[in-house]
Protein backbone atom coordinates (compact mmCIF):
# COMPACT_ATOMS: atom_id res chain seq x y z
CA UNK A 1 0.00 0.00 0.00
CA UNK A 2 0.91 3.64 0.03
CA UNK A 3 4.17 4.65 1.57
CA UNK A 4 4.28 7.29 4.23
CA UNK A 5 6.64 10.13 3.59
CA UNK A 6 8.86 11.48 6.36
CA UNK A 7 6.60 13.71 8.44
CA UNK A 8 9.02 16.60 8.20
CA UNK A 9 10.07 17.83 4.76
CA UNK A 10 7.88 19.44 2.12
CA UNK A 11 4.62 17.85 0.92
CA UNK A 12 5.43 18.74 -2.66
CA UNK A 13 8.91 19.28 -4.00
CA UNK A 14 9.78 20.22 -7.58
CA UNK A 15 13.23 20.73 -9.08
CA UNK A 16 13.77 21.80 -12.66
CA UNK A 17 10.18 20.70 -13.37
CA UNK A 18 9.23 21.19 -16.99
CA UNK A 19 6.46 20.39 -19.43
CA UNK A 20 6.64 20.70 -23.19
CA UNK A 21 3.84 20.18 -25.70
CA UNK A 22 5.41 19.65 -29.13
CA UNK A 23 6.81 23.15 -29.79
CA UNK A 24 5.24 24.89 -26.78
CA UNK A 25 7.11 25.14 -23.49
CA UNK A 26 4.34 25.29 -20.87
CA UNK A 27 6.53 24.97 -17.78
CA UNK A 28 10.20 25.79 -18.03
CA UNK A 29 12.31 24.27 -15.27
CA UNK A 30 10.65 25.56 -12.10
CA UNK A 31 11.68 24.85 -8.48
CA UNK A 32 9.29 25.08 -5.53
CA UNK A 33 8.41 23.42 -2.24
CA UNK A 34 4.98 23.30 -0.62
CA UNK A 35 5.06 22.81 3.14
CA UNK A 36 2.59 20.73 5.10
CA UNK A 37 -0.44 22.73 6.29
CA UNK A 38 0.13 25.87 4.27
CA UNK A 39 -1.93 27.48 1.54
CA UNK A 40 0.34 27.81 -1.44
CA UNK A 41 -0.59 29.86 -4.49
CA UNK A 42 0.37 29.91 -8.13
CA UNK A 43 -0.29 33.38 -9.44
CA UNK A 44 0.06 34.40 -13.03
CA UNK A 45 -1.62 35.51 -16.23
CA UNK A 46 -3.38 33.05 -18.53
CA UNK A 47 -0.93 30.73 -20.22
CA UNK A 48 1.78 31.21 -17.61
CA UNK A 49 1.92 27.47 -16.85
CA UNK A 50 -0.15 27.30 -13.66
CA UNK A 51 -2.62 24.68 -14.82
CA UNK A 52 0.09 22.53 -16.42
CA UNK A 53 1.93 22.54 -13.12
CA UNK A 54 -1.23 21.59 -11.24
CA UNK A 55 -1.89 18.74 -13.65
CA UNK A 56 1.60 17.36 -13.16
CA UNK A 57 1.09 17.43 -9.38
CA UNK A 58 -2.32 15.77 -9.82
CA UNK A 59 -0.80 12.92 -11.86
CA UNK A 60 -2.87 13.74 -14.96
CA UNK A 61 -0.04 15.02 -17.11
CA UNK A 62 3.36 13.30 -17.23
CA UNK A 63 6.26 15.70 -16.73
CA UNK A 64 8.74 16.23 -19.55
CA UNK A 65 11.77 16.91 -17.35
CA UNK A 66 13.07 17.56 -13.85
CA UNK A 67 11.97 15.90 -10.65
CA UNK A 68 8.67 16.01 -8.78
CA UNK A 69 7.79 14.46 -5.44
CA UNK A 70 4.24 14.57 -4.10
CA UNK A 71 3.88 13.32 -0.52
CA UNK A 72 7.22 11.62 -0.98
CA UNK A 73 6.11 9.73 -4.07
CA UNK A 74 6.75 10.06 -7.78
CA UNK A 75 3.68 10.82 -9.95
CA UNK A 76 5.25 8.90 -12.83
CA UNK A 77 5.24 5.58 -10.98
CA UNK A 78 2.92 5.91 -7.98
CA UNK A 79 -0.02 7.87 -9.35
CA UNK A 80 -2.77 5.72 -7.80
CA UNK A 81 -1.17 5.98 -4.33
CA UNK A 82 -0.79 9.75 -4.66
CA UNK A 83 -4.28 10.26 -6.03
CA UNK A 84 -5.77 8.27 -3.15
CA UNK A 85 -4.67 11.07 -0.81
CA UNK A 86 -5.36 14.00 -3.11
CA UNK A 87 -8.43 16.15 -3.73
CA UNK A 88 -8.76 18.00 -7.03
CA UNK A 89 -11.01 20.94 -7.87
CA UNK A 90 -10.53 21.49 -11.61
CA UNK A 91 -10.86 24.79 -13.44
CA UNK A 92 -14.14 23.81 -15.10
CA UNK A 93 -16.64 21.73 -13.17
CA UNK A 94 -16.82 18.15 -14.40
CA UNK A 95 -19.66 16.88 -12.26
CA UNK A 96 -21.60 13.83 -13.37
CA UNK A 97 -24.75 15.40 -14.83
CA UNK A 98 -26.55 12.06 -15.04
CA UNK A 99 -26.43 11.69 -11.26
CA UNK A 100 -27.99 13.66 -8.44
CA UNK A 101 -26.00 15.91 -6.09
CA UNK A 102 -25.85 13.19 -3.46
CA UNK A 103 -25.01 10.44 -5.95
CA UNK A 104 -22.14 12.51 -7.29
CA UNK A 105 -20.55 12.34 -3.86
CA UNK A 106 -21.48 8.71 -3.20
CA UNK A 107 -20.11 7.47 -6.52
CA UNK A 108 -16.93 9.45 -6.02
CA UNK A 109 -16.50 7.90 -2.59
CA UNK A 110 -16.85 4.53 -4.26
CA UNK A 111 -14.06 5.33 -6.73
CA UNK A 112 -11.89 6.00 -3.69
CA UNK A 113 -12.98 2.71 -2.13
CA UNK A 114 -14.43 4.41 0.92
CA UNK A 115 -16.46 1.72 2.76
CA UNK A 116 -20.18 2.24 2.26
CA UNK A 117 -21.27 3.08 5.82
CA UNK A 118 -18.39 5.52 6.27
CA UNK A 119 -19.13 7.05 2.87
CA UNK A 120 -22.76 7.66 3.78
CA UNK A 121 -21.87 9.54 6.93
CA UNK A 122 -19.12 11.50 5.21
CA UNK A 123 -21.42 12.49 2.34
CA UNK A 124 -23.95 13.80 4.88
CA UNK A 125 -21.26 15.89 6.53
CA UNK A 126 -19.95 17.23 3.23
CA UNK A 127 -23.40 18.21 1.95
CA UNK A 128 -23.77 20.10 5.20
CA UNK A 129 -20.30 21.61 4.96
CA UNK A 130 -20.98 23.12 1.52
CA UNK A 131 -24.59 24.05 2.40
CA UNK A 132 -26.33 22.01 -0.27
CA UNK A 133 -28.72 20.17 2.05
CA UNK A 134 -31.89 21.26 0.25
CA UNK A 135 -30.43 20.39 -3.15
CA UNK A 136 -29.07 16.94 -2.33
CA UNK A 137 -31.74 14.85 -4.05
CA UNK A 138 -31.90 16.97 -7.20
CA UNK A 139 -29.88 16.79 -10.39
CA UNK A 140 -26.70 18.80 -10.89
CA UNK A 141 -27.65 20.76 -13.99
CA UNK A 142 -30.07 23.28 -12.42
CA UNK A 143 -27.55 24.34 -9.76
CA UNK A 144 -26.03 27.82 -9.94
CA UNK A 145 -22.34 28.28 -10.69
CA UNK A 146 -21.55 28.81 -7.03
CA UNK A 147 -23.43 25.69 -5.95
CA UNK A 148 -21.71 23.56 -8.59
CA UNK A 149 -18.39 24.89 -7.37
CA UNK A 150 -19.23 23.99 -3.79
CA UNK A 151 -20.33 20.54 -4.87
CA UNK A 152 -17.06 20.09 -6.75
CA UNK A 153 -15.19 21.09 -3.59
CA UNK A 154 -17.25 18.64 -1.52
CA UNK A 155 -16.52 15.93 -4.05
CA UNK A 156 -12.80 16.61 -3.76
CA UNK A 157 -13.07 15.97 -0.02
CA UNK A 158 -14.76 12.54 0.02
CA UNK A 159 -11.42 10.78 0.48
CA UNK A 160 -10.37 13.18 3.27
CA UNK A 161 -7.32 14.29 1.30
CA UNK A 162 -4.09 15.51 2.86
CA UNK A 163 -3.60 17.81 -0.09
CA UNK A 164 -6.23 19.76 -2.02
CA UNK A 165 -5.48 21.18 -5.47
CA UNK A 166 -7.74 24.03 -6.58
CA UNK A 167 -7.43 25.45 -10.07
CA UNK A 168 -9.03 28.91 -10.11
CA UNK A 169 -11.59 28.00 -7.45
CA UNK A 170 -13.70 31.15 -7.68
CA UNK A 171 -13.44 32.19 -11.31
CA UNK A 172 -16.87 33.16 -12.59
CA UNK A 173 -18.56 33.32 -9.17
CA UNK A 174 -20.43 36.29 -7.75
CA UNK A 175 -19.02 37.99 -4.62
CA UNK A 176 -21.30 36.15 -2.17
CA UNK A 177 -20.39 32.80 -3.65
CA UNK A 178 -16.68 33.66 -3.63
CA UNK A 179 -16.73 34.60 0.03
CA UNK A 180 -18.52 31.38 0.92
CA UNK A 181 -15.90 29.36 -0.97
CA UNK A 182 -13.06 31.27 0.70
CA UNK A 183 -14.62 30.67 4.09
CA UNK A 184 -14.83 26.92 3.47
CA UNK A 185 -11.25 26.78 2.21
CA UNK A 186 -10.10 28.66 5.28
CA UNK A 187 -11.83 26.09 7.51
CA UNK A 188 -10.07 23.29 5.68
CA UNK A 189 -6.76 24.99 6.27
CA UNK A 190 -7.56 25.19 9.96
CA UNK A 191 -8.15 21.44 9.95
CA UNK A 192 -4.62 20.98 8.64
CA UNK A 193 -5.35 20.31 4.97
CA UNK A 194 -2.62 21.62 2.68
CA UNK A 195 -4.08 23.71 -0.14
CA UNK A 196 -2.50 24.53 -3.47
CA UNK A 197 -4.41 27.21 -5.36
CA UNK A 198 -3.99 28.83 -8.75
CA UNK A 199 -5.61 32.17 -9.33
CA UNK A 200 -5.35 35.37 -11.26
CA UNK A 201 -7.38 37.22 -8.67
CA UNK A 202 -5.07 39.21 -6.46
CA UNK A 203 -7.58 39.62 -3.66
CA UNK A 204 -8.04 35.86 -3.61
CA UNK A 205 -4.31 35.31 -3.34
CA UNK A 206 -4.02 37.87 -0.54
CA UNK A 207 -7.00 36.40 1.29
CA UNK A 208 -5.97 32.79 1.09
CA UNK A 209 -2.28 32.26 0.50
CA UNK A 210 0.40 31.94 3.13
CA UNK A 211 2.98 31.81 0.41
CA UNK A 212 2.87 32.09 -3.32
CA UNK A 213 4.90 32.11 -6.48
CA UNK A 214 4.27 34.39 -9.42
CA UNK A 215 4.57 32.62 -12.76
CA UNK A 216 5.08 34.34 -16.07
CA UNK A 217 5.94 32.79 -19.44
CA UNK A 218 6.43 29.29 -17.98
CA UNK A 219 8.84 30.43 -15.25
CA UNK A 220 8.63 31.44 -11.61
CA UNK A 221 9.49 35.13 -11.38
CA UNK A 222 8.95 35.76 -7.65
CA UNK A 223 8.25 33.87 -4.45
CA UNK A 224 7.18 34.81 -0.93
CA UNK A 225 4.24 35.68 1.32
CA UNK A 226 1.84 38.33 -0.01
CA UNK A 227 3.30 40.86 2.48
CA UNK A 228 6.88 40.03 1.52
CA UNK A 229 6.15 40.33 -2.15
CA UNK A 230 4.48 43.70 -1.69
CA UNK A 231 7.33 45.09 0.35
CA UNK A 232 9.91 43.67 -2.06
CA UNK A 233 8.31 44.70 -5.33
CA UNK A 234 6.22 47.68 -4.34
CA UNK A 235 6.05 50.51 -1.82
CA UNK A 236 3.72 50.56 1.14
CA UNK A 237 1.26 52.91 -0.52
CA UNK A 238 0.19 54.05 -3.95
CA UNK A 239 -1.14 57.47 -4.86
CA UNK A 240 -3.42 57.42 -7.89
CA UNK A 241 -3.96 60.73 -9.68
CA UNK A 242 -6.20 61.73 -12.52
CA UNK A 243 -4.97 64.84 -14.29
CA UNK A 244 -6.28 66.97 -17.12
CA UNK A 245 -4.13 66.78 -20.26
CA UNK A 246 -2.77 70.24 -19.75
CA UNK A 247 -1.74 69.60 -16.12
CA UNK A 248 -0.36 66.22 -17.09
CA UNK A 249 2.09 67.74 -19.59
CA UNK A 250 3.13 70.60 -17.35
CA UNK A 251 3.79 68.51 -14.22
CA UNK A 252 5.36 65.44 -15.76
CA UNK A 253 8.95 66.24 -14.83
CA UNK A 254 8.04 67.37 -11.33
CA UNK A 255 5.98 64.28 -10.52
CA UNK A 256 8.65 61.90 -11.80
CA UNK A 257 10.97 63.13 -9.09
CA UNK A 258 8.46 62.82 -6.24
CA UNK A 259 8.11 59.08 -5.66
CA UNK A 260 10.21 55.93 -5.70
CA UNK A 261 8.52 54.90 -8.92
CA UNK A 262 6.00 56.67 -11.11
CA UNK A 263 3.89 54.90 -13.68
CA UNK A 264 2.11 56.89 -16.42
CA UNK A 265 -0.98 55.10 -17.58
CA UNK A 266 -3.29 56.51 -20.26
CA UNK A 267 -5.95 57.47 -17.72
CA UNK A 268 -4.04 57.72 -14.44
CA UNK A 269 -0.65 58.37 -12.87
CA UNK A 270 0.49 55.97 -10.16
CA UNK A 271 3.03 57.19 -7.62
CA UNK A 272 4.56 54.44 -5.47
CA UNK A 273 5.60 55.86 -2.11
CA UNK A 274 5.95 54.98 1.58
CA UNK A 275 3.36 57.61 2.41
CA UNK A 276 0.88 58.67 -0.24
CA UNK A 277 -0.44 61.55 1.85
CA UNK A 278 3.00 63.16 2.10
CA UNK A 279 3.44 63.03 -1.66
CA UNK A 280 -0.05 64.40 -2.23
CA UNK A 281 0.62 67.32 0.10
CA UNK A 282 3.79 68.16 -1.83
CA UNK A 283 1.83 68.10 -5.08
CA UNK A 284 -0.98 70.36 -3.92
CA UNK A 285 1.53 72.69 -2.21
CA UNK A 286 3.26 73.17 -5.55
CA UNK A 287 0.01 74.38 -7.08
CA UNK A 288 -0.89 71.26 -9.09
CA UNK A 289 -4.55 70.38 -8.72
CA UNK A 290 -5.42 66.85 -9.84
CA UNK A 291 -8.97 66.07 -11.00
CA UNK A 292 -8.98 63.33 -8.40
CA UNK A 293 -6.51 61.79 -5.99
CA UNK A 294 -6.64 58.48 -4.11
CA UNK A 295 -4.19 57.11 -1.57
CA UNK A 296 -4.39 53.34 -1.11
CA UNK A 297 -2.34 50.55 0.29
CA UNK A 298 -0.20 48.72 -2.25
CA UNK A 299 -1.69 45.34 -3.18
CA UNK A 300 -0.52 42.16 -4.83
CA UNK A 301 -2.03 43.49 -8.00
CA UNK A 302 0.66 46.17 -8.08
CA UNK A 303 3.29 43.48 -7.62
CA UNK A 304 1.71 41.32 -10.25
CA UNK A 305 1.56 44.06 -12.84
CA UNK A 306 5.10 45.14 -12.04
CA UNK A 307 6.37 41.60 -12.54
CA UNK A 308 4.28 40.43 -15.48
CA UNK A 309 3.70 43.71 -17.30
CA UNK A 310 0.56 45.53 -18.30
CA UNK A 311 0.23 44.34 -21.84
CA UNK A 312 -2.65 42.02 -22.53
CA UNK A 313 -1.85 38.32 -22.56
CA UNK A 314 -3.78 36.48 -25.24
CA UNK B 1 -7.10 0.23 -5.11
CA UNK B 2 -10.19 1.26 -7.00
CA UNK B 3 -11.41 -1.08 -9.67
CA UNK B 4 -13.14 -0.87 -13.08
CA UNK B 5 -16.28 -2.47 -11.65
CA UNK B 6 -17.04 0.85 -9.94
CA UNK B 7 -17.51 2.33 -13.41
CA UNK B 8 -19.96 -0.47 -14.23
CA UNK B 9 -21.85 0.33 -11.02
CA UNK B 10 -22.11 3.97 -12.03
CA UNK B 11 -23.33 3.13 -15.53
CA UNK B 12 -25.85 0.62 -14.20
CA UNK B 13 -27.18 3.18 -11.75
CA UNK B 14 -27.93 5.52 -14.64
CA UNK B 15 -29.15 2.71 -16.88
CA UNK B 16 -31.50 1.41 -14.21
CA UNK B 17 -33.52 4.64 -14.24
CA UNK B 18 -34.66 3.96 -17.78
CA UNK B 19 -34.80 0.18 -17.60
CA UNK B 20 -38.55 -0.10 -18.24
CA UNK B 21 -38.46 1.72 -21.53
CA UNK B 22 -35.23 0.12 -22.68
CA UNK B 23 -36.44 -3.35 -21.75
CA UNK B 24 -39.67 -2.71 -23.63
CA UNK B 25 -37.67 -1.61 -26.68
CA UNK B 26 -35.36 -4.62 -26.53
CA UNK B 27 -38.39 -6.88 -26.75
CA UNK B 28 -40.42 -4.79 -29.17
CA UNK B 29 -37.52 -4.45 -31.64
CA UNK B 30 -37.04 -8.17 -32.27
CA UNK B 31 -40.81 -8.83 -32.35
CA UNK B 32 -41.21 -6.25 -35.12
CA UNK B 33 -38.18 -7.43 -37.03
CA UNK B 34 -39.12 -11.08 -36.88
CA UNK B 35 -42.76 -10.47 -37.82
CA UNK B 36 -42.22 -7.95 -40.58
CA UNK B 37 -39.00 -9.17 -42.11
CA UNK B 38 -38.81 -12.82 -41.14
CA UNK B 39 -42.41 -13.74 -41.72
CA UNK B 40 -43.48 -10.98 -44.14
CA UNK B 41 -40.41 -10.85 -46.34
CA UNK B 42 -39.89 -14.59 -45.84
CA UNK B 43 -43.23 -15.26 -47.53
CA UNK B 44 -41.71 -13.89 -50.75
CA UNK B 45 -38.94 -16.46 -50.62
CA UNK B 46 -39.46 -19.13 -53.23
CA UNK B 47 -41.57 -22.08 -52.07
CA UNK B 48 -39.37 -24.95 -50.92
CA UNK B 49 -36.20 -22.80 -50.82
CA UNK B 50 -34.20 -23.64 -47.70
CA UNK B 51 -30.98 -22.25 -46.32
CA UNK B 52 -29.00 -25.42 -45.70
CA UNK B 53 -32.13 -26.90 -44.21
CA UNK B 54 -33.29 -23.81 -42.29
CA UNK B 55 -36.28 -21.70 -43.31
CA UNK B 56 -35.95 -17.98 -44.00
CA UNK B 57 -37.26 -16.90 -40.60
CA UNK B 58 -34.59 -18.97 -38.87
CA UNK B 59 -31.90 -17.77 -41.26
CA UNK B 60 -32.88 -14.11 -40.94
CA UNK B 61 -33.48 -14.15 -37.17
CA UNK B 62 -30.03 -15.50 -36.39
CA UNK B 63 -28.46 -12.92 -38.69
CA UNK B 64 -30.37 -10.00 -37.24
CA UNK B 65 -29.52 -11.07 -33.68
CA UNK B 66 -25.82 -10.72 -34.46
CA UNK B 67 -26.34 -7.53 -36.48
CA UNK B 68 -28.22 -5.88 -33.61
CA UNK B 69 -25.40 -6.71 -31.23
CA UNK B 70 -22.92 -5.16 -33.66
CA UNK B 71 -24.95 -1.95 -33.93
CA UNK B 72 -25.40 -1.75 -30.20
CA UNK B 73 -21.69 -2.39 -29.53
CA UNK B 74 -20.60 0.23 -32.06
CA UNK B 75 -23.12 2.79 -30.85
CA UNK B 76 -22.06 2.35 -27.20
CA UNK B 77 -18.50 3.23 -28.20
CA UNK B 78 -19.46 6.42 -30.06
CA UNK B 79 -21.68 9.20 -28.64
CA UNK B 80 -21.80 8.06 -25.00
CA UNK B 81 -18.00 7.73 -24.82
CA UNK B 82 -17.43 10.98 -26.69
CA UNK B 83 -19.74 12.68 -24.22
CA UNK B 84 -17.60 11.51 -21.33
CA UNK B 85 -14.34 12.51 -23.01
CA UNK B 86 -15.26 15.78 -24.70
CA UNK B 87 -18.59 17.20 -23.55
CA UNK B 88 -18.97 16.32 -19.89
CA UNK B 89 -15.31 15.58 -19.13
CA UNK B 90 -16.38 12.69 -16.91
CA UNK B 91 -13.08 10.91 -17.37
CA UNK B 92 -11.16 13.94 -16.20
CA UNK B 93 -13.07 13.61 -12.94
CA UNK B 94 -12.45 9.85 -12.78
CA UNK B 95 -8.72 10.34 -13.29
CA UNK B 96 -8.57 12.50 -10.18
CA UNK B 97 -9.43 9.33 -8.24
CA UNK B 98 -7.15 6.27 -7.99
CA UNK B 99 -8.68 4.98 -11.25
CA UNK B 100 -6.28 4.76 -14.20
CA UNK B 101 -6.94 5.15 -17.92
CA UNK B 102 -6.79 1.37 -18.20
CA UNK B 103 -9.42 0.99 -15.46
CA UNK B 104 -11.67 3.43 -17.30
CA UNK B 105 -11.34 1.61 -20.61
CA UNK B 106 -11.89 -1.81 -19.08
CA UNK B 107 -14.77 -0.52 -16.95
CA UNK B 108 -16.51 0.94 -20.00
CA UNK B 109 -16.01 -2.28 -21.97
CA UNK B 110 -17.50 -4.24 -19.08
CA UNK B 111 -20.45 -1.85 -19.08
CA UNK B 112 -20.89 -2.39 -22.81
CA UNK B 113 -20.89 -6.15 -22.18
CA UNK B 114 -23.67 -5.67 -19.62
CA UNK B 115 -25.77 -3.51 -21.93
CA UNK B 116 -25.20 -6.00 -24.78
CA UNK B 117 -26.51 -8.81 -22.63
CA UNK B 118 -29.55 -6.72 -21.72
CA UNK B 119 -30.23 -6.44 -25.44
CA UNK B 120 -29.29 -9.96 -26.50
CA UNK B 121 -31.03 -11.99 -23.80
CA UNK B 122 -34.55 -10.58 -24.46
CA UNK B 123 -33.88 -10.87 -28.20
CA UNK B 124 -32.96 -14.50 -27.73
CA UNK B 125 -36.10 -15.03 -25.66
CA UNK B 126 -38.29 -13.59 -28.42
CA UNK B 127 -36.58 -15.85 -30.96
CA UNK B 128 -37.24 -18.86 -28.76
CA UNK B 129 -40.89 -17.78 -28.52
CA UNK B 130 -41.02 -17.68 -32.33
CA UNK B 131 -39.89 -21.31 -32.25
CA UNK B 132 -36.63 -20.68 -34.03
CA UNK B 133 -34.42 -23.06 -32.07
CA UNK B 134 -34.52 -26.85 -31.95
CA UNK B 135 -31.69 -27.55 -29.56
CA UNK B 136 -30.67 -26.14 -26.14
CA UNK B 137 -27.20 -25.70 -27.65
CA UNK B 138 -28.65 -22.55 -29.23
CA UNK B 139 -28.10 -20.73 -25.95
CA UNK B 140 -24.40 -20.51 -26.90
CA UNK B 141 -25.48 -17.81 -29.33
CA UNK B 142 -25.78 -15.40 -26.39
CA UNK B 143 -22.10 -15.35 -25.35
CA UNK B 144 -21.06 -15.45 -29.01
CA UNK B 145 -22.90 -12.29 -29.99
CA UNK B 146 -21.76 -10.51 -26.82
CA UNK B 147 -18.17 -11.35 -27.74
CA UNK B 148 -18.81 -10.09 -31.26
CA UNK B 149 -20.46 -6.89 -29.99
CA UNK B 150 -17.42 -6.20 -27.82
CA UNK B 151 -15.05 -6.96 -30.70
CA UNK B 152 -16.92 -4.32 -32.75
CA UNK B 153 -16.97 -1.83 -29.86
CA UNK B 154 -13.27 -1.90 -28.93
CA UNK B 155 -11.79 -0.51 -32.18
CA UNK B 156 -14.55 2.10 -32.36
CA UNK B 157 -13.76 3.13 -28.78
CA UNK B 158 -10.11 3.54 -29.86
CA UNK B 159 -11.27 5.68 -32.78
CA UNK B 160 -13.52 7.81 -30.53
CA UNK B 161 -10.51 8.52 -28.30
CA UNK B 162 -8.87 10.32 -31.25
CA UNK B 163 -11.88 12.45 -32.26
CA UNK B 164 -12.62 16.08 -31.39
CA UNK B 165 -16.26 16.04 -32.52
CA UNK B 166 -19.01 13.66 -33.55
CA UNK B 167 -19.00 14.58 -37.26
CA UNK B 168 -17.04 11.51 -38.23
CA UNK B 169 -19.74 9.18 -36.89
CA UNK B 170 -22.05 9.92 -39.81
CA UNK B 171 -19.36 8.47 -42.07
CA UNK B 172 -18.61 5.61 -39.73
CA UNK B 173 -22.24 4.65 -39.91
CA UNK B 174 -22.62 5.05 -43.67
CA UNK B 175 -19.30 3.61 -44.75
CA UNK B 176 -18.75 0.89 -42.16
CA UNK B 177 -21.76 -0.11 -40.11
CA UNK B 178 -24.42 -0.10 -42.84
CA UNK B 179 -22.36 -2.06 -45.43
CA UNK B 180 -21.49 -4.59 -42.72
CA UNK B 181 -25.13 -4.81 -41.75
CA UNK B 182 -26.21 -5.47 -45.32
CA UNK B 183 -23.38 -7.58 -46.70
CA UNK B 184 -22.25 -9.90 -43.90
CA UNK B 185 -24.75 -12.64 -44.59
CA UNK B 186 -27.47 -11.18 -42.41
CA UNK B 187 -30.29 -11.06 -44.96
CA UNK B 188 -29.04 -13.52 -47.56
CA UNK B 189 -26.19 -16.06 -47.86
CA UNK B 190 -22.93 -14.46 -48.92
CA UNK B 191 -22.64 -17.09 -51.67
CA UNK B 192 -25.09 -14.87 -53.56
CA UNK B 193 -22.47 -12.10 -53.63
CA UNK B 194 -19.80 -11.64 -56.33
CA UNK B 195 -16.24 -12.70 -55.39
CA UNK B 196 -15.25 -9.25 -54.08
CA UNK B 197 -18.35 -9.16 -51.93
CA UNK B 198 -17.53 -12.51 -50.40
CA UNK B 199 -13.99 -11.36 -49.69
CA UNK B 200 -15.39 -8.25 -48.01
CA UNK B 201 -17.77 -10.32 -45.91
CA UNK B 202 -14.99 -12.60 -44.72
CA UNK B 203 -13.07 -9.57 -43.43
CA UNK B 204 -15.95 -8.33 -41.25
CA UNK B 205 -16.55 -9.29 -37.63
CA UNK B 206 -20.28 -9.50 -38.25
CA UNK B 207 -19.83 -12.30 -40.80
CA UNK B 208 -17.85 -14.35 -38.28
CA UNK B 209 -20.44 -13.68 -35.59
CA UNK B 210 -23.32 -14.64 -37.90
CA UNK B 211 -21.57 -17.85 -38.99
CA UNK B 212 -20.93 -18.87 -35.40
CA UNK B 213 -24.48 -18.14 -34.33
CA UNK B 214 -25.90 -20.20 -37.19
CA UNK B 215 -23.56 -23.08 -36.47
CA UNK B 216 -24.66 -23.34 -32.85
CA UNK B 217 -28.36 -22.65 -33.46
CA UNK B 218 -29.28 -24.09 -36.87
CA UNK B 219 -26.50 -26.26 -38.26
CA UNK B 220 -23.63 -28.40 -37.03
CA UNK B 221 -20.62 -26.88 -35.32
CA UNK B 222 -17.72 -27.15 -37.74
CA UNK B 223 -13.95 -26.81 -37.46
CA UNK B 224 -14.25 -23.32 -38.95
CA UNK B 225 -15.80 -22.23 -35.62
CA UNK B 226 -12.30 -22.07 -34.16
CA UNK B 227 -11.23 -19.63 -36.83
CA UNK B 228 -14.34 -17.48 -36.35
CA UNK B 229 -13.77 -17.29 -32.60
CA UNK B 230 -10.06 -16.59 -33.08
CA UNK B 231 -10.91 -13.69 -35.40
CA UNK B 232 -13.31 -12.12 -32.88
CA UNK B 233 -10.96 -12.59 -29.92
CA UNK B 234 -8.06 -11.12 -31.89
CA UNK B 235 -10.11 -8.09 -32.98
CA UNK B 236 -11.21 -7.52 -29.39
CA UNK B 237 -7.64 -7.85 -28.08
CA UNK B 238 -6.18 -5.48 -30.68
CA UNK B 239 -9.01 -3.01 -30.08
CA UNK B 240 -8.43 -3.01 -26.33
CA UNK B 241 -4.65 -2.59 -26.58
CA UNK B 242 -4.86 0.25 -29.11
CA UNK B 243 -7.87 1.73 -27.35
CA UNK B 244 -6.07 2.03 -24.01
CA UNK B 245 -3.08 3.58 -25.75
CA UNK B 246 -5.20 6.14 -27.61
CA UNK B 247 -7.26 7.00 -24.54
CA UNK B 248 -4.07 7.42 -22.52
CA UNK B 249 -2.66 9.84 -25.09
CA UNK B 250 -5.95 11.72 -25.07
CA UNK B 251 -6.58 11.99 -21.35
CA UNK B 252 -3.02 12.32 -20.02
CA UNK B 253 -1.39 14.84 -22.36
Amino acid sequence: MSKTEPSSGPLISARGLSKTFESLVAVDGIDFDVQRGEVFGFLGPNGAGKTSTMRMIGCTSPRTGGSLQVMGMDPATESAEIKARLGVVPQTDNLDIELTVRENLEMYARYFDVPKDIAKQRVDELIDFVQLGDKAVGKVEPLSGGMKRRLTIARALVNQPDLLLLDEPTTGLDPQARHLVWDRLYRLKQRGVTLVVTTHYMDEAEQLCDRLVVMDKAKIVAEGSPRELISRYSTREVLELRLSDEVRERSRHFLDGLAERVEWLPDRVLLYAGSGETVLTKITDSGIHPDSALVRRATLEDVFLTLTGRSLVE
Amino acid sequence: MSSPTNIVTRNLLVFWRGWRSSFFLSVLGPVMFLSAMGLGLGSLVQEGRTFDGADYLQFFATGILAASAMQSGVFSATYPIMGRIVWQKTYEALLATPLSVRDIFIGEMMSIAVSLSLLVVPFFGVMAAFGIFDSPRAVLAVPIVILMGLACAAPVFAYTATLESDEAYTWLWRLVVTPLFLLSGTFFPIEELPAWGRAFAHATPLFHGVELVRQVTLYDVEASAVWHIAYLVALLAVGVVIGIRKLDARLLP
